[in-house]
């Protein structure tokens, strides 16, 4: 149907607002995270390193060159104890000649990988033992000869040291982002429910609600968009009013002519002297109230196709009374064709427009009492069904093979060899009927399988009026 | 008794005039509401067969007024149209009976006829129906002159029908009428009553079954 490519679906709101905010904010609250990370601890580690130089220089004071030339490297045990009191543990140490020959101290710590520069560096290495170790470098002059001290800690006992502060930051940090999501979440869910209620109250409305939305109630960003569909509700509305009347104008308009005409005619046909007259007066009256019975049946196809919009029209009906009036109404054809009238009713009610109840009734008893020969049965039934009800007509007629019943159901069609005069909309107005009502039509085989029985069954009423 | 005909389509008006006319009622017949309650300012009717599609002033708002001024004549409204709003309107408005055109004539009269017999009743004793005839004030039906012997259930069941004649009664409503004196009676009692009541009315009258509902008393086409 249409030739330019479906345009991308625009999915949901809420999710591309979600989407908007929170892979933004997102990415924002990491990064902030891994500031945090450095700006904890960055200095953190450059105050370990600083204490860890002092102990160094603490070493390197102790730095003794004997006078066999041998350089010695001894801790008076006081200060030793202070040092391992500021260090937290014993710092271990190695001193090595500036080649790199180990002269004093911890031989497990590496040796240093090339030649130093004056001062201070640091690195960290992994001793044999599986420790990881923070190693300050330290190059010095003793006795005019340089000297490399190595002084070590384990980087272990550091990081016991900043746990809890770095958890305490990186906790709150996570917290902050959970709370982030959270708050988004619920702002754009209330930020939506205007819009989200709008929807609820459009999808509970049947196809025959046509009262304006409540504009108040709505968004001022989706305002126009209810004002085009209250116009266009008007609208519909306006043209289902329309078609209303024009249809009550038309019944008025044939049906006056008709019942003239008809009326003169009966008197005709009392009045005529001569039996030939009387006939053909006869033969045109019949004409005629055939005419107006078909008349009648497509101003019932009009009307019912205009009423459907109009959720007004919905009453509760109560069953049995307009079997009752069916019957009443139908009585004196069925004397005159000798046929036994009946009814079985129980107490059952629907919501529906109930002239078109009334005209399907009239409908499938019409059809009942034309096929039905004399001397037959039919019977009219209603009752209720598990939370709905059902209506029935049933004849001991000649019945209708199960291969006629769909097609017998289209306009201006009637079974085959089906006796009298009809329109074939009978059963065509039924099941438009049945349709507006969202009711179900079977027909089939009276009982021992004669005859013909017609079926209508209500569903349980609609959830909307329950609630 | 007479009838006025409000109805301004003259084929329709005519029709009715002769139809009604030939069944034995005296008919004057009108184009407008307005035209009607003048006529019925100053004369006086027992029936008034009201169209509803009139011009100005429609049938509907006829009956309203003449409801409002106190007059209780008998109406049928007459409609072109088949709504159930018309029906409900009308008979909230206070008419008293409803027909959808196009009529057969022998069902208008027939109406008509029902309609006056109800109003009567609830002024006068007397019910005639054909033939039939009956006294409420002494609880005595005659047939044709000759008094005739009914049993006071018989009675209680030929009054319900006859105030009624032409409709459904709903063997329920019979159940109640005769119950009174015995509250052990079960629906048969009742058919019991009708056939023994057929058997006594012969011709004159039919008493209808009608399967699952009731019964209908006919009087005799004039």
């Amino acid at each position: 149907m249409n030739p330019r490519p479906d345009p991308a679906p625009a999915g949901s709101v809420a999710r591309r607002l979600l989407t908007v905010l929170l892979v933004p904010l997102g990415g924002l609250l990491l990064l902030a995270l891994l500031f945090d990370y450095l700006v904890v601890v960055g200095p953190m580690r450059s105050t370990f390193d600083r204490s860890l130089t002092d102990a160094a220089m603490v070493f390197a004071a102790y730095v003794r060159e004997a006078a066999d030339g041998r350089v010695t490297l001894e801790l008076p045990p006081p200060v030793a104890a202070q040092l391992a009191a500021t260090q937290g543990s014993r710092p271990r140490y190695a001193l090595y000649a500036a080649d790199g020959l180990l002269l004093s101290g911890d031989r497990y710590l590496p040796a240093p990988a090339g030649p130093l520069r004056e001062g201070f560096s640091f690195s960290t290495a992994v001793l044999q033992s599986g420790e990881r170790m923070r190693i300050v470098w330290y190059r010095f002059q003793a006795s005019q000869r340089p000297l490399w001290l190595a002084v070590a800690e384990p980087i272990g006992d550091r990081e016991e040291a900043t746990r809890p502060l770095v958890t305490a930051t990186l906790t709150l940090d996570v917290l902050q982002i959970v709370a982030v999501v959270a708050l988004v979440l619920i702002g754009v869910r209330r930020g939506l429910r205007p819009l989200l209620e709008f929807r609820d109250e459009l999808a509970s409305r049947s196809a025959g609600e046509l009262e304006p939305l409540d504009e108040r109630r709505v968004p001022i960003e989706i305002k126009p968009l209810v004002s085009s569909l209250n116009a266009l509700l008007a609208r519909v509305r306006g043209a289902a009013e329309a078609h209303q009347k024009f249809v009550a104008d038309a019944a008025h308009q044939l049906r006056t002519p008709l019942a003239g005409m008809q009326a003169q005619l009966e008197l005709l046909e009392r009045d005529a002297e001569a039996l030939p007259v009387r006939e053909r007066v006869r033969a045109v009256r019949e004409g005629l109230k055939r005419l107006a019975h078909t008349a009648h049946q497509l101003l019932t196809l009009a009307r019912a196709e205009g009423s459907a919009t109009l959720e007004r029209d919905f009453v509760t009906v109560d069953l049995p009374r307009l079997v009752e009036e069916a019957v009443t109404q139908h009585l004196d054809r069925a004397l005159e064709k000798r046929i036994d009238l009946g009814a079985e009713t129980a107490p059952a009610a629907v919501r529906a427009v109930e002239w078109l109840l009334r005209e399907l009734l009239s409908n499938l008893l019409d059809n009942a009492l034309n096929y039905t020969p004399g001397g037959g049965v039919v019977t009219l039934r209603c009752g209720a069904l598990a939370g709905g009800a059902f209506l029935e007509v049933e004849d001991d007629g000649p019945g209708i093979p199960p291969q006629e019943r769909p097609r017998v159901l289209e306009r201006f069609q009637r079974a085959a060899g089906a006796p009298g005069v009809g329109s074939g909309l009978g059963l065509a107005i039924v099941s438009d009927i049945v349709a507006l009502h969202g009711a179900r039509f079977e027909l089939g085989s009276g009982q021992h399988g004669r005859g013909t029985r017609a079926r209508v069954e209500f569903p349980a009423e609609r959830l909307r009026e329950a609630g | 008794m007479r009838i006025l005909i409000v109805e301004d389509d003259e084929l329709v008006a005519d029709a009715l005039k002769r139809g009604l006319a030939g069944a034995g009622f005296a008919v004057d017949r009108v184009g407008s509401a307005e035209q009607a309650e003048a006529a019925l300012a100053t004369e006086e009717f027992d029936l008034a067969v009201v169209d509803i599609g009139l011009p100005k002033l429609d049938g509907l708002t006829l009956v309203r007024r003449l409801r409002r001024g106190g007059n209780s004549l008998p109406v049928l409204i007459l409609t072109a149209r088949d709504g159930l709003a018309d029906r409900v309107d009308a008979l909230d408005l206070g008419a008293d009976d409803y027909l959808t055109k196009p009529f057969e004539l022998p069902e208008v009269a027939a109406r008509c006829r029902a309609l006056i017999r109800r109003t009567r009743s609830a002024t006068s004793a007397e019910l005639r129906i054909g033939t039939l005839s009956l006294d409420l004030k002494s609880r005595t039906a005659e047939l044709g002159g000759q008094l005739l012997d009914v049993t006071r259930r018989e009675w209680s069941i030929l009054e319900c029908l006859a105030l009624d004649a032409g409709r459904v009664v709903r063997k329920e409503k019979l159940l109640r009428a005769i119950a009174g004196w015995d509250e052990e009676l079960t629906p048969n009692a009742v058919e019991v009553y009708v056939s023994r009541l057929r058997a006594k009315l012969g011709e004159a009258v039919a008493i209808r079954t009608v399967r699952g509902l009731g019964y209908r008393l006919d009087e005799p086409a004039p």
